[in-house]
This record gives structure tokens, C-alpha cells and sequence, in this order.
């Protein structure tokens, strides 16, 4: 009995879990207000990625192409960085943010975008926008290095990097969520409201679920401003949730401006919310209030209507981005659940070291995996052709044909959930969260039940 | 036809010769909008590249095959489970697809060892699969990888297996289309001709330029079996990767998107002298004249006319019924390429709608000409449109509807405009008799949807009804229309399944035993 963490054995990936970095970049990109990214690549670098966050959110968001083609691709394409600058400031007045996001093409082809930025800053914006306020930030993401979760590492870094300055100190600590919907943060911001803190959340994503107005166009965009990223040096502490995105940023605020950083745990379920909740106790020296005692009563409350009776040894595989497959994973344990597989897509060689992984070596009293650079094959293998059994999967929707093809019932979790409607404005996170993922698969559950005919009779009278 | 100037766009001059007015009486000698030339960077360009062209448009419809790309991750995430291709050996090539996973060490050192390895796993975790496409993507060709040799070494190993490389970077041109044009070549270069056709009909086609999207293929081949044609292959939605090898056995080319697959029938006209025949399966007339003209090239037309008749007598009273409710609703046809002039013209004639705007994303110069030839006078035509002139042409417009893809109907949404997705369909399949009638019913719900008639009121404002609790559809569509079209009693709504590709799957067909010799 023991937990076993591996890596996958196949040099290649059969049906991925991932993208790659400039994903998570571009995805950064969207939470600042009047940012446009451009991506120094092919077209499909951008345009795929636009169509993925619209399926995600159903809504568009924009994102800018330099539109590399064979000329670039032989003699470089900085000259194609400049006239994209010069037209998205041309055509987009209030823009005052443009991150200049590398791909793997571009890497290979040795284009340097600082250099450009440089010559861009002395040249065209002294010379053609000497009256405006323009950033222009370079972001390597080549997509041969990480995946989309440490491309938003790097660019939550990079962002916070150039714009961060310190001026007086303030008593509002930054929040760095990580890889985030829009339920998530206001969720999140409701905890924070509770305990009287004010906060710099990075990103203020709220707005990617923007409304159908009587007055026109509404473009969905994220709405943390410049001066929100320069203040964050000024902060009492920062608080990132997650490890693998944004943590990066947390520890350059603390080593850069000695902004004291709390870095974890990814607050999902009772007891990571609770630990949660004691950070920013301990940070910012204000107490836990009553309303979030009660908020967190309402929440075991629920959960034990489901623990014992239905959840109890459900096996479970979680796959997605390491800091929410580790936490749905800790949060399943207290809910007498047995995560059987963790699949954690990427090959960075940091997750075996993390501490709650060496936590669940030490701790776990059944044979569990914990698979590192996983695809959907190494858990489609395990089930098709070694007898692994499952009662439940929680995931993103690219891993949707497994649950339909082998019957099992899957929660969507994570990103992206393309495939059910409206998750994005559901939290996981908080108590809130913690209540919503245990009734969701306690409610797939139930369904499955009720399809497959297995003992769905136990429900007349729960 | 002048030229026309978005506001937008001023600051960028180079895109006044991308889009166009049709002024009354004129036709394309007056002007014709530049076309597939490179978009300007930062325009925000509704574009995608070279390999999705190739892989995402072309190659993946092929059902039995193993899609691997060489290259990093993202290339091969971005191309799965984004499309609607369906095939009847359950979808495999939908819920299947593998990245090289090429890493920093193999930008420095090379790729082709690990992508031979890569190929031997791929086959090894599918057994029952033997064949193989190889895509290039962008970072395998910078570093120069030889993929052909790869290929080669392991189906010298491999004697069973087959191989098809495409070398399609995704820098590769100013659009997807660079992607349509290298694959085709590269399939009648390296593939046709590799394998003996089974010939088991008298008639034999290959049905090209067909992907399948929602079951059009399955509707489409229903027409062909029943006029006792073979279909040898589909080029390439629900093809076989096999039966593409032997493409060189078929009579006639029957093609239908002549945007992104005309280069291999030509090459078929040239290498192996079997003729290209246009067709369009996009509307009741336009299709009944295609099933004509291959009854006419086979002698068989007493046959093709006997399925227009059979076809039109079952489905023609609920196309009207439509008809009746979309006429002069104003239409923007936003799509990427070909159906721009497929759709043009017929969903004028046949669903009374008109066009007020066509755009295309990766078409060329001739495409644009037969979009702009159909299409209502006063229509204003984008070449490679971009996020602010989309918006503006929207807002001057005022379309009742627009049919476009996934990303840019949520702007359309926005702006109040309903949108059906042109590339995947909403409820398809669109093509064939019953196709069409369903996307008939889905404009039809689109634009008579009564939520989307709640969304132009403002309440802070507005004279709000407090005596309503609902409307249907037709409450809004029947209120201007004759009485007799009300309570006609020949048309009639929509009336198949859900899912209508099963029914044609199962059907058998009388014609198809091919002729004993004697008989000849």
C-alpha cells in the first residue's frame, strides 16, 4: 500500500492535457485592462488560443499575431514586431499595455524581442506616441520549454517584474490566484471582503463574463490596471494560491521589494481554505469573522450529507494542472474519497518536490499513482488495458471521450470546460467551493446511477 | 465598385484594397478586392497557419489514421476536439491525437530519433491502426528535421505499416490555405497510385473536397449509392487512408471545395487523365443540377432525376415553410472560404435571405469573384477581415443574422447579431436535400429566437409589456405573414431526428452489384 510517483515512460504524448507556454501567456495577457498581447509567431499560435478562451468562456478576447510567414521565419521578424505595435496603438486608443509574447518559431529563429523593445521605446514611441503611456513587454514563452501553466508562471512574473515599483507602503496585500474562473474570484474576493482586507488580486477576471447590453459592444477583458501592478511592491505580503502560477511573481516580490510571500495552499476545500483563511489572518493581523464561521458551517454541513453515505471509497483519477489536481486531490481524502491517479501534465521536475506530494507519499494507505509529464494515455491505458477501476473522474473536457467511452461519470473541473455549460461562474475555490464541488459529484454521481440501474433505489429515501 | 474604407482602418491604407462595395449594375471588372496576400501584424486577423490548413482542415478528417505532429505540444492540443468531422468507425480520429512533445534538448540536438521512437509508441498503444500521418510544424522544420527518412527507416522496419508525410509549417504562407495546397500535392505525390483500387461498381468517383462536417458526407454518398455509384474515396472527410492511396481507379473527380482541394484534381486530370467535375451539394437546385451533370458524365440521369424528384416532393414543403419566414432577413456570410460562393447566391433564391456582406478569411482573389458575382448589390466584401472592421461593418450593417465561426459569433453576440457557425454548422448536416432544410430551421430559430428579441430591450427605459409570460417562435415569425401562408397545409416544418445520419447509414442500395461482364 503506497502512493508511487513516476513519469510517464513514452518519449511522446498520445492525446495531451496541455498546451504549451504561449497559452498561458496570452491568458495572462487578458486579465490586465487596456493590454492587448502580441504574439511574435504563426497565426495559429493566436487564433487557436483565442478560440480555445472562447470556448472556455463563450466569449472573445483579443489577442494580437505578427503574422511570421517564410520571410521572417528566414530572416527574422522583428520588423513585423514594430509594425504590429505601430497598428495596434494606431487602431486601439486606450491601449497602454502590449506584452510581446515569443513562440517556439521565434525562439529557434533567434528573434530578439528585447533588443526590439529597446529600439521600439527610443524609436516609434518617442517619435509617434511621445503622448501616451505605452508598455511594451517582452515574454519568452518558446512553447518547446514547460507547458501553459508555466507560461502564466513567467508572464504573472514578467508583468509584475516590470511594473512593480516601490513608493509608500500600504496595508492591502496582493492576492495572486493562478489559473482562475471568474467564479473562482469572486469567491475569493468575497472571503477578503469578509475579513476587512483589501487586496491587489492579480487578475481581476471577473469581467471575462461580461453581459449582453442594450448599449452595443462589450468586449470581455480583464480589469487589473497598471497601477494595481505597480503597487504591488508596496503591500504588506502576497498571498499566491498556487504554486506553479504565480508563485514565480510572489517570490520576486519578496526577494525584489521584500514583500513577505506566502506561497500555497491552493485553497480547495475546507481545510486548505482554513489554512488559507490563517494566512491572511497572520499577514494582515485581522481576524476571521463570525460570518465566515457560519459561511464554513454551512459548508461541512452540506458535505456531510454526502461523505459517509454516498462519497466513501469512490475511486477517483484527477488529471489537470498540478496545484488543482493536488488540491481536488486533498480535498477528496477528507471526503473519505481515494484519488487513484493524479495525472500532472507537464515535465516540470519541480512537482516531486513538492510538499504535498512527499505528503501523500508519507500518508496514503492504498495504492494511489501520481503520474508526472502525463498525457490522457496514461490513464486511458490503465483502464482500457489494466483493470483500473473507476467510479469517478474530475478534469478538463479535452479528457471528455474517455469518460464516455468507458462509462465513467466525469465532474469537469479545471481548464478548459467547453463541454458543460456556464462552469466558468461556479468557484472551486473557498468554502463556497468546497460545497459546489462536493454536491456536483455527488449529483454525477446520482445520474450515473440512475442510467447504469446501480442501486439507485438508495435515493427514495435519502 | 469602389473600394471601401473602414474607419477603423484609415490608419492602415494598404487595407482599402481589401474590401469592396457592390455598386448597382456592376459587375467584377469594376474591382475585386485584393486577395490571400499577407496580413498586416497586429491587425487582429481572423487567420490561422499553414498546418492547420494542412493537419486540422485536410489531413485529420481521414478516419483510420494515426495524426502525429512533430513538434512541440501546443501545435497538436490546438487541433483536437476543435472541429465537428465525423466518421462511422466511431470517430476515431476525433478523440485520437499525438504530439511529438519535441523539448529545449531536441531544439539543440535534433528530433528524428525521438520521432521515430515516437512513431513505434504511437503504433504500439494502437495495434489495430497502420497507418500513419506525419505533420511538420514550425519548430521541426526551423531545426531542419528530415521527417521523409524518418518515415522511410520505420516503414522499412515496419513492413506492414504506412506513412504520410506533410511538410506544412505554419509559417508556411499568408494563411490556412498554403497548408490545403502543400497537402494535396503532397498525397498525389507520395500516396496515390501505392495501392490497386477495388473496384466494385460500374460508376466510380472519388468525392473530393468533402469533409464531412456533421454527416455531410454520409448524406452526400446516399445520393451517389442510389445512382449505383462507387464512391472509391472521400478526399477526405470519413476517407480511408487506404482507399485515398488508390484514388487513380476512379472515372470522374466530383469536387465539391474547389478552394481547398482543386490542386489534386488537377493533378489527377494531369497524371492520370480522370476528369474534375464541380459540383455543390449546398442547396436543393444547386445540387439537383451536380446530381445531373454526374448522372449526365455516367449516362445513368434517369437515375439522378428520380432522386431530385423523390428528394424535392420530401423536403422542398418544409424548405418553403422557411422560406416564407426568412425572406429578406439580411445575412453577413462570414465564412472562411468556399462556402462564401456556395452559399451565396442559393440561400438568396432558395431562402429568400439576402446578403448584405461576404468576407472571406483564407480565400483567394477567385473566390472572392464568384462570392461577389452572387451576391446582392450593395453588398460590401472583406478580404482577410479583421476584430474592428468586423465590428464596424456589423454595427453599419445591422444583419439579422451572421454565419461565421465559433470565436467571432461571440462578438456577434455582443452586438445583438445571432450567429450560426459556418465551418461546423449548428445542427447539422447541412448538405444534401434534408441538410439543407436543417439549415433552413436553424436560421430560423437563430433569428426568431425569443430571447434574443428580450436582448434590444432595455428596461431601464423602455415601455415594458407586463401581460406577457412568453412567445414562441412563430408568434414572432407568423404576425406579418398572408393568412394562407399561416395555415398552409403543404408546408410544414423540419420533421426528421435529432442525429439523421444513422438512417442513412443503414440503408441498403439496389444498384450497387457491379454489372456482370456479360451483360456490358
Amino acid at each position: 500500500m503506497s502512493c508511487e510517483v513516476m513519469n510517464k515512460e513514452r518519449v511522446g504524448v498520445i492525446n495531451p492535457i496541455f498546451t504549451c507556454q504561449p497559452c498561458g501567456a496570452q491568458f495572462a495577457s487578458i486579465g490586465i485592462k487596456d493590454c492587448i498581447g502580441l504574439v511574435h509567431g504563426g497565426q495559429g499560435c493566436v487564433m487557436f488560443v483565442r478560440l480555445l478562451f472562447s470556448q472556455h468562456f463563450k466569449e472573445s478576447f483579443e489577442l494580437a499575431s505578427t503574422s511570421v510567414h517564410e520571410e521572417g521565419a528566414v530572416f527574422g521578424a522583428l520588423n513585423r514586431v514594430e509594425t504590429g505595435v505601430d497598428v495596434l496603438l494606431m487602431r486601439y486608443p486606450h491601449l497602454k499595455v502590449i506584452p510581446i509574447i515569443s513562440t517556439c518559431s521565434t525562439e529557434i529563429i533567434g528573434d530578439d524581442i528585447d533588443g526590439v523593445v529597446i529600439k521600439l521605446n527610443e524609436g516609434l514611441l518617442q517619435e509617434k506616441y511621445a503622448d501616451r503611456e505605452v508598455h511594451l513587454i517582452p515574454i519568452h514563452s518558446p512553447s518547446f520549454v514547460g507547458s501553459m501553466v508555466s507560461g502564466y508562471d513567467v508572464a504573472v512574473h514578467d508583468f509584475v517584474k516590470y511594473f512593480s515599483k516601490k513608493d509608500k507602503p500600504n496595508l492591502k496585500i496582493n492576492l495572486i490566484t493562478g489559473w482562475v474562473n471568474p467564479g473562482d474570484v469572486t469567491a475569493l474576493k468575497h472571503l477578503l471582503a469578509e475579513m476587512q482586507i483589501d487586496a491587489t488580486v492579480l487578475f481581476e477576471i471577473e469581467n471575462f463574463d461580461s453581459p449582453v447590453m442594450p448599449d452595443g459592444n462589450h468586449v470581455s477583458h480583464g480589469n487589473t490596471t497598471i497601477e494595481d501592478l505597480i503597487g504591488t511592491a508596496d503591500a504588506q505580503g502576497t498571498i499566491a494560491l498556487n504554486r506553479y502560477e504565480g508563485g514565480k511573481a510572489a517570490k520576486f516580490l519578496q526577494k525584489r521589494w521584500d514583500v513577505p510571500a506566502i506561497i500555497g495552499p491552493t485553497p480547495i476545500g475546507i481545510r486548505n481554505t482554513d489554512t488559507f483563511l490563517q494566512n491572511l489572518k497572520t499577514m494582515t493581523g485581522k481576524p476571521i469573522p463570525e460570518s465566515l464561521v457560519r459561511e464554513r458551517g454551512l459548508a461541512i454541513d452540506a458535505l456531510t450529507d454526502l461523505t459517509h453515505l454516498f462519497l466513501a471509497d469512490k475511486k477517483v483519477a484527477i488529471y489537470g494542472n498540478a496545484d488543482l489536481v493536488i488540491g481536488l486531490a486533498e480535498f477528496c481524502l477528507d471526503l473519505e474519497m481515494k484519488p487513484m491517479v493524479l495525472l500532472l501534465g507537464d515535465d516540470n521536475s519541480a512537482y516531486k518536490d513538492d510538499p504535498r506530494i512527499k505528503a501523500l507519499q508519507e500518508n496514503v494507505d492504498y495504492d494511489m499513482q501520481i503520474i508526472m509529464n502525463a498525457d490522457f494515455w496514461e490513464l486511458e491505458n490503465r483502464i482500457k488495458n489494466e483493470g483500473l477501476e473507476l467510479d469517478l473522474i474530475l478534469g478538463h473536457s479535452k479528457g471528455r471521450f474517455i469518460s464516455i467511452d468507458y462509462n465513467i461519470p466525469m465532474l469537469r473541473v479545471g481548464f478548459p470546460t467547453y463541454d458543460r455549460a456556464g462552469l466558468h461562474r461556479y468557484p472551486v475555490v473557498g468554502y463556497a467551493g468546497a460545497t459546489w464541488l462536493a454536491e456536483q459529484m455527488a449529483n454525477t454521481l446520482f445520474a450515473d446511477m440512475e442510467y447504469k440501474k446501480n442501486k439507485e433505489w438508495i435515493l427514495n429515501v435519502w | 465598385m469602389p473600394y471601401h474604407e473602414f474607419e477603423c482602418s484609415t490608419c492602415i491604407p494598404e487595407r482599402k484594397k481589401h474590401a469592396v462595395i457592390k455598386g448597382p449594375g456592376e459587375d467584377l471588372t469594376s474591382a475585386l478586392p485584393e486577395g490571400y496576400l499577407n496580413t498586416i501584424p497586429g491587425s487582429i486577423t481572423e487567420r490561422g497557419c499553414a498546418y492547420c490548413g494542412a493537419k486540422h482542415v485536410i489531413g485529420t478528417p481521414m478516419k483510420d489514421v494515426i495524426h502525429l505532429s512533430h513538434g512541440p505540444v501546443g501545435c497538436t492540443y490546438d487541433t483536437w476536439q476543435t472541429k465537428r468531422y465525423i466518421s462511422d468507425n466511431d470517430n476515431f480520429q476525433l478523440k485520437y491525437t499525438y504530439a511529438s512533445d519535441m523539448k529545449e534538448k531536441h531544439i539543440v540536438f535534433g528530433a528524428e530519433k525521438m520521432l521515430k521512437q515516437n512513431i513505434i509508441e504511437a503504433f504500439k498503444a494502437f495495434p489495430e491502426i497502420k497507418r500513419m500521418t506525419l505533420y511538420q510544424t514550425c519548430a521541426s522544420a526551423l531545426i531542419g528535421d528530415d521527417i521523409n527518412a524518418v518515415a522511410q527507416e520505420v516503414m522499412d522496419e515496419m513492413p506492414e505499416v504506412d506513412i504520410f508525410v506533410c511538410n506544412s509549417p505554419g509559417f508556411r504562407g499568408p494563411s490556412q490555405s498554403g497548408g490545403h495546397h502543400t497537402i494535396n500535392i503532397a498525397w498525389i505525390k507520395d500516396k496515390v497510385g501505392t495501392i490497386e483500387p477495388k473496384i466494385t461498381g460500374d460508376y466510380v468517383i472519388n468525392y473530393v473536397g468533402e469533409y464531412n462536417i456533421q454527416g455531410d458526407e454520409v448524406i452526400m454518398q446516399d445520393y451517389f449509392k442510389r445512382m449505383g455509384i462507387q464512391v472509391l474515396s472521400t478526399f477526405t472527410g470519413n476517407g480511408s487512408y487506404d482507399d485515398l492511396r488508390a484514388m487513380h481507379g476512379a472515372h470522374l473527380n466530383v469536387l465539391e471545395c474547389a478552394r481547398s482541394a482543386e490542386y489534386i484534381c488537377n493533378e489527377l486530370r494531369v497524371r492520370y487523365g480522370i476528369p474534375r467535375l464541380d459540383i455543390d451539394g449546398f442547396g436543393f437546385e444547386p445540387l439537383a443540377q451536380s446530381l445531373r451533370k454526374v448522372g449526365l458524365f455516367f449516362g445513368i440521369e434517369d437515375r439522378a432525376q428520380k432522386i431530385i424528384e423523390e428528394e424535392t416532393a420530401r423536403w422542398k414543403p418544409e424548405l418553403d415553410w422557411y422560406k416564407e419566414r426568412l425572406m429578406g432577413k439580411k445575412v453577413c456570410l462570414w465564412p472562411g472560404g468556399s462556402k462564401l460562393w456556395h452559399w451565396a447566391h442559393v440561400i438568396h433564391e432558395e431562402m429568400g435571405l439576402d446578403v448584405v456582406s461576404v468576407y472571406t478569411k483564407f480565400g483567394h482573389q477567385q473566390d472572392m469573384e464568384k462570392g461577389i458575382a452572387r451576391c446582392e448589390e450593395g453588398a460590401l466584401a472583406i478580404d482577410d477581415p479583421n476584430e474592428l472592421e468586423s465590428v464596424e461593418a456589423m454595427l453599419k450593417l445591422k444583419p439579422d443574422i451572421i454565419f461565421t465561426g465559433k470565436r467571432p459569433g461571440e462578438v456577434a453576440k455582443k452586438i445583438r447579431v445571432p450567429y450560426l457557425n459556418a465551418h461546423a454548422y449548428h445542427n447539422g448536416p447541412y448538405k444534401g436535400y434534408e441538410g439543407w432544410v436543417r439549415f433552413a430551421r436553424d436560421i430560423y430559430n437563430a433569428i426568431y429566437s425569443p430571447i434574443h428579441q428580450l436582448s434590444f430591450l432595455d428596461i431601464s427605459k423602455d415601455e415594458i409589456p407586463t401581460n406577457q409570460g412568453f412567445a414562441t417562435q412563430q408568434m414572432l415569425s407568423d404576425t406579418t405573414l398572408p393568412e394562407e401562408v399561416v395555415s398552409s397545409r403543404e408546408m410544414r416544418q423540419y420533421t426528421g431526428n435529432y442525429d439523421c445520419i444513422p438512417d442513412y447509414l443503414n440503408k441498403t442500395y439496389p444498384y450497387m452489384q457491379k454489372t456482370p461482364a456479360s451483360e456490358n
